[in-house]
């Protein structure tokens, strides 16, 4: 065995012990979707364990966290490691410890950084203000302007889609500065206080009857110029460093999560996964297919992180990894409900934070419409791989 | 095994320089059918035929993982060689003793093998009688293996033999029609799992030929969109075709890193590989299908003619997904297995 295998083998057996004993085995019953409070004290708790032990934050350069410094390959394991022992997800955070914190540390100033890195790893939550009513696929479009004022930014507009944020403390936000050039030239990258006035926030209600959205209402709220991060109208550029900065970790735990949660779909419909010569044909098969298909999107995503690992990635196999995993989640929760019978059609107490593994079919499935359409639609992704990977001509743009 | 691991990426662009000139894909397709003869010498004088025979038996010791990469471009190539059975039975006559002058014959290419299940046969001792449809190279073998509770060989040349010739819809591969008539069959002592491993190397054979042409298929279609001009413009431009052409993309890197994966759990014998190996068969296959199915659509009417190519790549994905058995079958088969691992991975 190699150097670095045994290095991750010993990672993962480290991770492993301390997980087994610090999950809170009742996690799942304090974060029912019934009691928002015990929610959010649950994922604040669970956060104050990872970052004691480190594992909140080994992305982070090692001057800013004990925990950080690791390599991708560990951070991967770690991931993983997570994903089995079906561990809570670090939903309320995710945003804080990953899209803030990363943006902070690539474009962040020296005075910005020392402010919010300990202040994230103390629980200070970020949300993000990017996508708007008329820019959703289309974000460059995005039309909340700001005009600077002295030494502030004033700034009005509409914001959706900003995952939690009616339990943000700050917002990383993209704001129009100029209008007049081409669409992506004129945005900039700023860091919102959600407490400043002006700032109006409300849950958004989703098909799940969940609230893990908010839209985002902003009349003349002003932002210190120095809040800005990189130069003005560079905000384009600084965003790209937030929409690549969890480099697929999200997706390697999600599809674990899924993979792990085969046996909740097996449980439906044999008893213990025995027994299953006495199924329904046309069920057995069904499970086979979309086994098969987990399996084979796990492989996949393991030899993508093995080549961004090695820096050999290639363009648009994000695309690939994100528009497999949407429609085998939708196929995966969509047959686990159907399986499910008429027990699935009658309402039950849904987990959070539980990704979309609750055991809560119809939650699940409706819920895996996020995946299916944030970040990039299937649409836009199936453009992406058309265009970037397959090189197809591009249409006459609109 | 020896320490000496032959570089995959360097075997496959070998073989698929080879193959490039050494086969007309449409050669069983003409008026009179044409054979590609020769290939078969040239790819055993390479030393394909023994790459996986152990060193000390003369062999080049390497793993299937050597063998994933002339298979997938075999498969690109739509070559019509017997060589996936021969290999499969090198598998376990190098466990065996007493046959080494078999390996050795298959080795330089003398040799060759079909397979075929046999529990349908009368098995009297040393003599098997009855009818086998379907065998896959059945007509250039020189010999069959047979899978019963135990395995036999059988000398294609002999008395109580005879060997009819299927035509079939896919030209590329060739079935027969074997007639036993106590023909003597020479048991093989082999492990307990000698069955399950050459069902396995077949699979993975399937599979690997199926993500060859499937590659090759999809990349001519969108070859022929990128130039084909309606509406004053190239069809591939279309949103219609681009994003039907995107799933098939994801569809086959996720069947490829399947499949992958599934060669090195047969290598390594890792915890159900024999259902792996079928997975992989039923994922590559079936992908294979759907590639070439929309790939005639994608062709519009030429992709009709017997003129264009487009049928060449649709005709070997649908016996690909009928050897062996119909995916049904293999669904049937293997389900308990998965979902007995599936409920395992409980955390």
């Amino acid at each position: 065995m190699s150097v670095e295998a045994s290095r991750l083998n010993a990672v993962r057996a480290e991770v492993r012990q301390w997980l087994a004993a610090n999950i809170p085995p009742d996690w799942r019953e304090q974060q029912a979707g019934d009691n928002i409070e015990g929610f959010l004290a649950s994922q604040r708790e669970w956060l104050r364990r990872l970052v004691s032990a480190g594992y909140a934050t080994p992305h982070w350069p090692g001057q800013w966290s004990a925990g950080g410094g690791r390599p991708l390959a560990e951070q991967v394991a770690i991931f993983e490691e997570i994903a089995r022992a079906d561990a809570p997800r670090m939903m309320l955070y995710f945003v804080s410890l990953y899209h803030a914190a990363m943006t902070l540390v690539e474009y962040g100033t020296e005075e910005q950084k020392a402010r919010h890195l300990p202040a994230i790893l103390n629980g200070e939550i970020w949300c993000q203000g990017f996508s708007e009513p008329n820019a959703g696929s289309d974000l460059a479009s995005l039309r909340t302007r700001a005009e600077r004022r002295g030494d502030h930014y004033v700034v009005s507009g509409q914001k959706i889609w900003s995952t939690l944020g009616q339990f943000a403390d700050w917002c990383i936000l993209l704001v129009r500065t100029d209008a007049s050039g081409p669409k992506q030239a004129g945005i900039t990258f700023l860091l919102m206080d959600m407490k400043s006035k002006g700032v109006e926030v409300r849950p958004i209600r989703q098909i799940t009857g969940d609230e893990e959205f908010a839209e985002m209402f902003l009349d003349e709220v002003e932002i210190p110029v120095a809040n800005i991060v990189g130069e003005e109208n560079q905000g384009w550029k600084v965003a790209q460093t937030t929409l690549g900065s969890e480099r697929g970790l999200a997706l390697v735990e999600l599809t674990e999560r899924m993979y792990g949660s085969l046996w909740r779909l097996v449980g439906l419909v044999t008893r213990n996964g025995e027994e299953a010569d006495r199924l329904d044909d046309e069920v057995r098969r069904r499970i086979v297919d979309i086994t098969t298909r987990i399996e084979g999107l796990r492989a996949l995503i393991a030899k993508l992180m093995t080549n961004r690992i090695a820096g050999s990635e290639a363009v648009g196999d994000a695309s690939i990894i994100k528009l497999g995993f949407a429609r085998i989640q939708r196929d995966f929760t969509s047959l686990g409900l159907r399986l499910n019978g008429m027990a699935g059609q009658r309402f039950s107490q849904y987990t959070l934070g539980a990704g979309y593994e609750t055991g809560n079919w119809m939650f699940d499935f409706m819920n895996s419409y996020q995946y299916n359409i944030a970040g990039g639609s299937n649409e836009i992704q199936r453009n992406i791989i058309s265009e970037r990977v397959l090189m197809m001509p591009r249409e006459k743009q609109g | 095994m020896t320490d000496m691991q032959i570089d995959t990426e360097e075997l496959r662009d070998s073989a698929r320089r080879l193959l490039e000139k050494e086969v007309d894909r449409r050669a069983r397709y003409a008026e009179p059918p044409r054979e590609d003869g020769a290939l078969y010498g040239k790819m055993a004088e390479l030393g394909w035929m023994l790459l996986t025979t152990p060193a000390e038996q003369d062999g080049l010791g390497q793993s299937f993982v050597a063998l994933a990469p002339i298979y997938q471009e075999l498969g690109r190539a739509l070559a019509s060689v017997p060589f996936a059975g021969t290999m499969a039975a090198a598998d376990v006559l190098a466990c065996v003793a007493h046959a080494s002058d078999l390996l050795a014959r298959i080795g330089s290419g003398e040799a060759i093998f079909a397979v075929a299940e046999g529990d349908g046969l009368a098995l009297n001792g040393s003599r098997a009688s009855g009818t086998l449809a379907d065998v896959l190279d059945g007509c250039k073998a020189t010999h069959l293996l047979l899978l019963a509770e135990k395995l036999f060989v059988i000398d294609l040349s002999v008395a109580g033999v005879t060997v009819g010739d299927v035509t079939t819809w896919d030209r590329s591969r060739s079935l027969a029609d074997i007639q036993l008539d106590n023909a003597p069959a020479t048991i093989l002592a082999t492990g307990p799992d000698a069955r399950a491993i050459v069902r396995a190397h077949l699979d993975l054979a399937i599979a690997c030929d199926s993500l060859g042409g499937a590659d090759q298929a999809l990349t001519e279609a969108i070859a022929y969109m990128g130039t084909r001009q309606q509406f004053n413009r190239p069809i591939g431009s279309f949103q219609a075709l681009k994003h039907r052409s995107a799933d098939l993309k994801v569809a086959l890197e996720i069947a490829r890193a399947f499949t992958n994966d599934a060669c090195e759990a047969f290598v390594e014998r890792r915890e159900g590989w024999a259902s792996i190996a079928a997975q992989a068969k039923l994922l590559a296959s079936e992908t294979y299908h759907a590639i070439t199915e929309e790939s005639v659509q994608f062709h519009g009417g030429i992709g009709f003619t017997w003129e264009h190519d487009c049928h060449l790549f649709l005709k070997r994905a649908l016996l690909n997904e009928m050897l062996g058995g119909t995916p049904e079958q293999y669904r049937d088969r293997i389900a308990p297995d998965i979902l007995r691992r599936a409920f395992a991975g409980r955390a």
